[in-house]
């Protein structure tokens, strides 16, 4: 488990004394995906930074498991980040060595392996990465999802309990990032891993994270469950964040709303309901007639979910009555 | 020159020129060794505690950049003759091949070192960051990362130091430090005869080709894509 607290970092920008993190507090928990989403500026790259002390935070603690990072000397510090992995956007591959001599890299650091040992494990992690006929090839031949493979290897190489990611696939074109996300969960799901990364997309989010944090000006806004936070969203950056990805219901903020005389209703599907015929079923029971106004059916990490609008005209049941309706089908429902 | 009789060429002494030619090569050969060897260590010094660097260390930098100026903005001529003394206490002459290579060496090195600092300012940020997240130490990031990753260019720094050395060498005639610079100025100036500077000029010409060449391909063959 990774444990963060009160983190604060500050900048000096022209004099002015800026805060990148205030009081940053964060639970991980050992073998899931935590993202922290926000905007540039936000104070990510700072906070990731702060996970492995590339970057002291002015005060506040870190602890990875029982050892208390931000405690530790230089040394001792080299001595763990052996075991944090990091991947970056830009790669930071060694342009001088090959495929293989990168992932090599790392065990050499820590030189506790002899040279028939260092080779044996870049074999197993060059299969892992699905890289193994690349192995004699300099990064500079390499595609940008290849690169990131090679990254993603190094980074595995000394065992870590803890993988970072530093926007690891805001380089990549779509079909590379969900190739990038899948190899991501599988390793998460393989080696027990945690792995926490950054991002200001919500689709990588929504893809891969278990838990999630909205960072905005050096604070947590929001956090919480994925599914939890992106089917109800609470604040306003979050929201907005959502909006960008087609999700969420920012249709309704229309002018056309007005011209809707029926209640409406917000109805949300998480899991089974949404595999099942439920709004066909109280429809029929109830004699409730629908208007389908604006929706998102799609899946969180493997759950699927459905969030839809709906304009409704009741005969037989009063408005009000129908949130216990649909509860009782698994259906969250709300009237707006 | 357009009356410049070729048959002088015959009456050149081509013995004393081998033997000059030999002498540049050996002043070339040593004082580049020694500045690699010197100037290789002061450039990752410098580049270090450089503020904002790996162990930025703002004094020292600011001492050592000085100093590395100061040496720098010293036209070479003066430098010969200002460097007598130290020469005489290290290799007990200040003429010949042998008292040449210490002003060489000593305008060479500030030189090089600059460009090696400079050359290590273009390795990128993130992959020395990335050695850090790795768990490096100083010593492995420039062992493992700075200097490989910076090879090309560092190809580069020795070549133009190298062609510069050569001009040094030349100038070193002025204090009887032989080689072909002394054999231009001895006979070429001081006894007009002009087909013995011809000559030389021609070979630190060549001299100058061959070296470039071969750096620009080992920078070719190093490079890593």
């Amino acid at each position: 488990m990774i444990q963060v607290r009160d983190l604060t970092k500050h900048y000096s920008h022209h004099g002015r004394r800026v805060a990148a993190l205030d009081l940053v507090s964060l639970r991980i928990d050992a073998g899931s995906i935590f993202g922290i989403i926000g905007r540039s500026g936000a104070g990510k790259s700072t906070l990731i930074r702060c996970l492995n002390l590339l970057e002291r935070p002015d005060s506040g603690e870190v602890r990875i498991g029982d050892d208390a990072l931000t405690a530790y000397s230089e040394r001792q510090l080299q001595q763990r980040r052996q075991r944090i992995g990091m991947v970056f956007q830009h790669f930071n591959l060694l342009r001088s060595r090959t495929v293989a001599a990168n992932v090599r890299f790392p065990l050499e650091l820590a030189g506790e392996l002899d040279a028939a040992q260092m080779d044996a494990r870049v074999d197993e992690l060059l299969a892992l990465v699905g890289l193994q006929d690349h192995q004699h090839k300099r990064p500079a031949q390499l595609s940008g999802g290849q690169k990131q493979r090679v990254g993603i290897a190094r980074a595995l190489a000394n065992r870590p309990d803890v993988l970072l990611c530093d926007e690891a696939t805001s380089a990549l074109d779509p079909e590379t990032t969900d190739s990038i996300l899948t190899l991501l969960a599988d390793i998460n799901r393989q080696l027990r891993l945690t792995i926490v990364l950054i991002t200001h997309d919500m689709r990588v989010i929504r893809q891969l994270c278990d838990e999630v944090a909205v960072l905005d000006h050096g604070r947590v806004v929001e956090q919480g469950r994925v599914i939890d936070v992106l089917l109800q969203p609470q604040h306003a950056v979050t929201q907005s964040l959502l909006a960008e990805t087609g999700f969420g219901q920012g249709a309704l903020q229309g002018q056309w709303r007005e011209r809707i005389s029926t209640p409406v209703l917000k109805l949300t599907f998480v899991g089974e309901p949404a595999l099942q015929p439920v709004l066909d079923k109280v429809g029929r029971e109830t004699g409730l007639r629908v208007n389908l106004l604006a929706g998102t059916l799609s899946e969180i990490k493997a759950t699927p979910f459905g969030q839809l609008l709906a304009g409704v005209v009741a005969s037989d049941v009063a408005v009000s009555a129908l949130p216990d309706i649909f509860a009782r089908e698994g259906v969250r429902c709300e009237v707006l | 020159m357009t009356d410049f009789d070729w048959n002088l060429l015959l009456s050149v002494d081509w013995p004393e020129i081998g033997a000059a030619t030999l002498d540049t090569l050996t002043m070339l050969g040593v004082s580049l060794l020694a500045t690699v060897a010197l100037g290789l260590p002061l450039g990752v010094l410098l580049y270090v505690t450089a503020p904002g660097q790996l162990r930025a260390r703002p004094r020292l930098y600011a001492v050592l950049s000085f100093l590395v100026n100061v040496l720098r903005s010293l036209p070479f001529v003066i430098l010969l003759i200002v460097l007598i003394p130290l020469t005489l206490l290290l290799v007990g002459t200040s003429i010949g091949v042998a008292g040449a290579i210490v002003p060489l060496v000593v305008g060479a090195v500030p030189f090089f070192g600059r460009l090696v600092e400079n050359v290590l300012r273009e390795v990128d940020r993130g992959v020395i960051e990335a050695s850090q997240a790795m768990g490096a130490r100083l010593p492995q990031i420039v062992f493992k990362v700075l200097l490989p990753e910076a090879l090309p260019g560092l190809i580069g720094a020795v070549t133009v130091t190298a062609v510069a050395l050569v001009g040094y060498t030349a100038m070193s005639g002025v204090i009887g430090g032989g080689g072909l610079g002394d054999l231009a100025v001895r006979y070429g100036y001081q006894r007009f005869q002009t087909e013995v500077m011809v000559v030389t000029v021609a070979l630190l010409l060549v001299l100058v080709q061959l070296l470039q060449s071969a750096g620009d391909r080992l920078v070719r063959r190093c490079r890593f894509d």
